[in-house]
């Protein structure tokens, strides 16, 4: 048993969670989306003691890097910082909180006897191979052409949204 | 190959879930509602690597590359929902949830 990757697991697992609660709790939303980043960052050095190095990169790139930064953007640009008058939780908060209690007391319960482990064979997630699992004969080429569109669509239905929005201002002024 | 019990994965999978869905039920702000929905999807890619690690050979590969979509997935989800705060901002010039509990107005 080496003794590294765990200080390490406990390490990321302890920033992911603390990040999480932040965002449960946070006052404001960019203070949200900076613990956001952390928890992304921190996932994704799970990732990288987990053997997939790809899915490290990615999550650093697309979560950390494109999504998050989205988010950022759209909270300057509509000024989040306006709404203090908005109560952090609804009326029904702390009833609701009921529902993932009870999630994580259930599937606890049944993890607890389970006894899974790590397989020696277990390939390391380089670029290479995760590409050839990607579009190998058996792979995923269509799933990912699909992938593709949905992208698409989402950025046209996207630039329509936010278009309309411009017109209406038009037609207001005018 | 690697030292982490499978199970500890697991249970940091379902902790940041479940702070994801305590998220996304309990928050007013749409903003937190959003990103409870991405702390759960990525909970969700944590528990498929760390259960990819159980299997042996190319079959430990096919848990690498559904991450790989969900994070696609993702990815337009918060441009469209992002595009879809923006619209109802302006409308309403709030980003309290209850504020547009009677969209027919």
């Amino acid at each position: 048993m080496e003794l590294l990757p765990q200080i390490y697991f406990g390490l990321f697992a302890v920033l992911a969670l603390a990040c999480a609660l932040t965002v449960l709790v946070a006052r404001h939303p960019i203070n949200a989306a900076m613990a956001l980043i952390g928890m992304m960052t921190s996932l994704s050095g799970l990732y990288a003691i987990l053997h997939a190095p790809f899915l490290a990169v990615l999550q650093v790139l697309v979560y950390a890097g494109a999504i998050v930064m989205l988010l950022v953007f759209v909270i300057m640009v509509l000024n989040g910082a306006k709404d203090d008058h908005t109560p952090r939780f609804g009326s029904l908060g702390l009833v609701l909180l009921i529902v993932p209690a009870a999630l994580a007391a259930l599937l606890t319960r049944t993890f607890r006897g389970e006894t899974i482990s790590n397989n020696e064979a277990a390939l390391r997630g380089t670029v290479d191979l995760t590409g050839q699992q990607l579009f190998g004969p058996t792979g995923y080429v269509l799933l990912f052409e699909a992938v593709g569109f949905v992208l698409l669509t989402a950025l046209v239905g996207a630039v329509l949204l936010a278009k309309r929005e411009l017109d209406s201002h038009k037609e207001t002024k005018a | 190959m690697t030292a982490i019990s499978a199970l500890n994965v697991q249970f940091l999978a379902l902790l940041l879930f479940c702070i994801g869905l305590a998220t996304t039920l309990t928050r007013r702000n749409l903003f937190f509602i959003l990103m409870g929905v991405e702390i759960m999807l990525n909970a969700a890619n944590l528990s498929f690597v760390g259960f990819s690690r159980t299997f042996a050979a190319a079959a430990s590969m096919e848990g690498l590359v559904v991450p790989v979509f969900v994070i696609a997935l993702a990815a337009s989800e918060a441009c469209i929902g992002l595009a879809m705060i923006i619209l109802v901002f302006h409308s309403r010039e709030s980003v309290d949830s209850d504020a547009y509990s009677r969209m027919k107005e």
